[in-house]
């Protein structure tokens, strides 16, 4: 089994103030710590079972500078063979069905068995380059992924839908599979393995070695534009509910059901 | 498998141990695990053993107390088999995901609390401290510790350690934005390669200051700076030498009364593993009113809190009564109104303990700086 | 003629609340440029979610079809695909729902539509339509315009507004599934249902979490019946499972598990950093503590500073009620 497996350097903010900058179209990222996606380690720990179980390779596939670097060796440290990463200011990442094309002609001369995506990216929150890639590439796909069942020449994928049921589809390979966060445990990758991972390849290529022209993938061709950022009008922190203790929670009550909390 | 099976004999000297068990009987956690330290040194000769040995949950009970270490009569190290069989797992990637995350963050952000390198300064802001450079020379280089730096528990002790040396009129500077975890508790977990790495870049780091001597607030960093870090050319001192030292000379005094029982708890890594005892002391007997009480397990017998050796991010599967509740029910027995100690573990570990105890509105838990930092003159 | 079809959303003889909400927010649309609200039902035997959308449609145009008889994204975007080339909408709009994003982008990128995931609002800025989506787990919005020409795509978020009552007349129209033969190369298998009794409370939605302030485990009765209220699983802090009130496993914190619910309810957890540390992914918090500077507070969207043994019983017994 070869299998691709996407991956995405993000800031985590869940902890992080916010602020949008000068330009209105992008955040102040000084203060943040950056990372690999968390739904893309989830992926990465999947190729690298799905390798451990059936034999193959894992190839790492990453759009992004030359930060990103560390965050490709620790996913091959854990298991991937070799990497591409795609650094190319022209691409246009606010667009994810023009990243998808990117990721699309990295992958569709190659050969393999596999793609695999976190399903969703903690910064933009698309939930589209996975299925987006899948119709590029002309392969069929399943999305929200949470357990991943190898056999002959196709794959049963488990697809996480709300309310906790499980739909349970069967694909042909080579297909894409969109992995939802929580299928395993990714495991650590120990300094030794970052080591290592450096003798291991890590292609840097730009628009032009994949074959793409500049014009696909750019932000003026693209169907969609991003006009600006702005925060939210946030109310302040906690609304503190008022009252007698019985009433306090009738409110609190009423708030949960109407506004869609439970 | 990028396992390398390390010949354990001879990194750890098994062949020295006479098997006369004084280890495990001086280990505080055998009361509510299975960890027998003893069993692992010798099981631990046999090399093909090793992998098998190293998925053995109890591995992870050891809090890095060290008391194996100094009641050894050969001078071996128990505690570091247990660390090495860590480090198999480490290798393997198969650490629990607290573990992981942990490590990930030490090597990330230079914290083992997933935070942002870029907030190491945060606690800073409103507070007038004084912040090292590399061309100025400096008599104490302060390093601040993650856990303090970021917890807000124990963030109080770094802002009281300013207040007192503003107040002192001290010579010092605090390493600043660059500082990164001292890693003890990287070594501890077993991931040795990446202890050696923040070794590396902190000894550079802290070199680069024209620092007399570094102090530190956690006897962790205080443990590692001294006795791992072999290249740092500064003295390494624990805030409570500083303190006791400022004391001594006059340049400090407690002019307000705190008439309480104090209890003091000995830190392993201060106490027994770098025989620090009377400072601390001195720095309570100092306070005008306060009435000094010891346990009975008290300095080199001090019991462990479990703060240490990696505990702060693996639980044990044991439902027999935490170290930490057992230290708070004796300090409750002894009367005491304050439960003191000087490590923002045991801090951590302590005040959970009293909570989980229920003996919240009798009894305080609290670090040193805690305390004194309310009793200066305003 | 700008008529805007909704992707009619169902599953296992239910009809899914988006639907209704996506046609709420198109007659919306509608209004303002004229064009008719077109529910479109893919489906077998439906005809009971058929009839139930002429309450919020304008039109129903229904593909009933035994190759529908469950959802499958390539079925779905070969009858799709056929029929838009020939009906040219203006919109079209799908949930951000697990079946939206498993077959919008694919759609989109057959039929080069301008697309846009996740959308929390449409409106029309200088008689343009703009979507608003969110970044940064909501911290900050996003404006987008569509550049190219219709048919839009947007995948429409969950629960972000109420469901009036019926207020259309509409009409059911049974058209013809362009899809004339079955696919081989996704096949739908089978629904597995949840799991009962074997939580694993880092893939809850909601979790009730439990503190010291809870003071004995026979409180938990009180805390497992508001739990049962609201479906949530329950959790805790150290001090609860040191406690034993709860085995280890569900433990959230450093030193146990990090969870991410979109509800998180805080009772008589003060909020010890460890602890924040587990929980701070959370969509909403809510805490109920006595103490108003437990650090909890810092971190909820909603704050009840008061007794949690008169709160949470009350609590309950009014969820109980409003849900019915």
């Amino acid at each position: 089994m070869n299998t691709f497996v996407c991956v995405k350097r993000v800031p985590d903010t869940s902890e992080a103030e916010v602020k949008v900058d000068a330009t209105e179209k992008d955040v102040d990222s000084s203060k943040f710590s950056f990372d690999i996606n968390d739904a893309d380690n989830y992926a990465v720990e999947e190729a690298v079972q799905i390798k451990e179980a059936q034999g193959g390779t894992v190839q790492v596939l990453c759009c992004g500078p030359q930060d990103a670097d560390m965050m490709i060796r620790m996913a091959l440290a854990k298991g991937g063979d070799s990497a591409m990463r795609i650094d190319d200011p022209r691409i246009n990442f606010s667009d994810p069905l023009q990243v998808a094309k990117v990721l699309a002609a990295a992958i569709k001369e190659q050969e393999y068995d596999l793609v695999l995506t976190g399903c969703w990216a903690d910064d933009d929150g698309f939930m589209a380059v996975g299925v987006a890639l899948a119709e590029e590439l002309g392969i069929p796909h399943a999305a929200m992924v949470k357990k991943v069942e190898v056999e002959d020449g196709k794959v049963k994928a488990h697809r996480e839908l709300e309310g906790g049921i499980s739909e349970v589809v069967e694909i042909t390979l080579p297909a894409v599979l969109t992995i939802q966060t929580g299928i395993n445990e990714p495991r650590y990758a120990p300094i030794r393995g970052i080591r290592q991972a450096q003798k291991k390849e890590l292609k840097v290529l730009k628009l032009d070695d994949l074959g793409i022209s500049e014009e696909e993938v750019s932000e003026d061709s693209s169907l969609i534009e991003l006009k600006r950022f702005y925060i939210p009008e946030v109310e302040s922190k906690a609304e503190i509910i008022e009252g007698e203790p019985e009433e306090k929670a009738e409110k609190l009550a009423e708030k949960m059901v109407k506004g869609g909390l439970i | 498998m990028n396992t390398e099976l390390q010949n354990f004999i001879e990194k750890y000297d098994l062949y020295g141990c006479i098997q006369c068990g004084r280890c495990t009987g001086g280990c505080p956690v055998t009361v509510r695990t299975n960890l027998n330290v003893r069993r692992f040194v010798y099981d631990s000769i046999d090399e093909d053993a090793l992998e098998e040995l190293a998925k053995l949950p109890e591995i992870w009970d050891c809090t890095a107390c060290s008391t194996c270490a100094v009641r050894c009569p050969k001078g071996l190290k128990p505690l570091e088999v247990l660390i090495g069989l860590r480090g198999i797992l480490v290798l393997e990637g198969q650490v629990e995901p607290t573990v992981r995350d942990a490590l990930e963050s030490i090597f990330r952000e230079g914290n083992p609390w997933s935070k942002a390198r870029a907030t190491r300064s945060d606690w800073m802001e409103g507070l007038d401290v004084k912040v090292a450079d590399p061309e100025t020379e400096v008599e104490n280089l302060i390093f601040v510790c993650c856990t303090v730096v970021y917890d807000p528990r124990v963030q109080v002790t770094v802002k009281n350690l300013v207040k007192i040396l503003n107040k002192a009129d001290v010579d010092y500077a605090f390493v600043g934005d660059d500082e990164s975890c001292c890693a003890s508790e990287a070594f501890n977990l077993g991931e040795e390669e990446l202890f050696e790495m923040m070794v590396e870049d902190n000894t550079e780091l802290l070199n680069s200051f024209k620092a007399k001597r570094i102090v530190t607030i956690s006897p962790h960093c205080f443990n590692a700076f001294k006795k791992q870090y072999p290249d740092l050319k500064a003295e390494v001192l624990h805030y409570t030498q500083l303190i006791g030292e400022l004391l001594e000379d006059k340049k400090l005094e407690f002019t307000k009364e705190l008439p309480q029982k104090i209890v003091f708890h000995d830190p392993c890594f201060l106490g027994k593993q770098n025989d620090v005892y009377d400072e601390p002391r001195f720095v309570l007997s100092q306070i005008p009113g306060a009435e000094l009480v010891e346990f009975e397990r008290n300095k080199e017998r001090s019991l462990c809190c479990e703060g240490g050796g990696g505990k702060m991010w693996v639980e044990s599967d044991s439902k027999l009564e935490r170290l930490a509740e057992t230290r708070v029910k004796d300090a409750h027995a002894l009367g005491a109104d304050v439960l003191a100690a000087a490590c923002p573990f045991c801090i951590l570990t302590l005040d959970d303990a009293l909570k989980a105890k229920g003996f919240e509105e009798e009894m305080k838990v609290s670090e040193i700086l805690e305390i004194i930092g309310d009793l200066l003159e305003e | 003629m700008s008529n805007i079809f909704v992707l009619v959303e169902h599953r296992q003889g239910e009809l899914r609340d988006i639907t209704l909400e996506m046609l709420t927010k198109a007659s919306q649309l509608a209004e303002k440029t004229g064009g008719e609200t077109v529910a479109l039902l893919l489906g077998n035997g439906v005809d009971s979610h058929a009839e139930k959308l002429t309450g919020y449609s304008d039109k129903v145009l229904y593909m009933d079809d035994p190759l529908f008889e469950d959802y499958n994204s390539e079925k779905y975007q070969k009858a799709l695909v056929a029929f838009f080339k020939e009906q040219k909408p203006y919109l079209v709009m799908m949930g951000h729902t697990a079946q939206g994003v498993d077959l919008a982008p694919a759609l989109a990128v057959e039929l080069k539509m301008p697309f846009v995931t996740d959308v929390i609002d449409l409106e029309y800025v200088d008689d343009k339509l703009q979507p608003l989506r969110q970044y940064y787990g909501g911290k900050v919005n996003a404006e987008f315009s569509f550049k190219g020409e219709p048919p839009y795509l947007v995948t429409f978020r969950e629960a972000t507004l109420e469901v009036p009552e019926p207020f259309k007349s509409g009409k059911v129209e049974k058209i013809d599934s362009p899809l004339k033969e079955d696919i081989d190369y996704r096949k739908f298998l089978e629904y597995i249902e949840a799991e009962v009794g074997d939580v694993d409370i880092t893939q809850s939605e909601i979790l009730v979490a439990v503190g010291r302030g809870v003071k004995e485990e026979k409180n938990m009765a009180m805390i497992e019946e508001l739990a049962s209220a609201i479906k949530a699983d329950i959790c805790a802090s150290r001090a609860a499972t040191d406690a034993g009130w709860l085995p280890h496993d569900r433990q959230v914190g450093t030193s146990g598990k990090t969870v991410k619910p979109k509800l998180y309810i805080a009772i008589g957890i003060s909020g010890a950093f460890q602890h924040l540390a587990g929980m701070k992914g959370a969509k909403t918090i809510i805490a109920i503590n006595k103490d108003p500077e437990a650090p909890i507070f810092a971190e909820a969207d909603y704050a009840i500073i008061d007794d949690l043994f008169k709160v949470v019983p009350k609590l309950t017994e009014k969820l109980q009620e409003l849900r019915g």
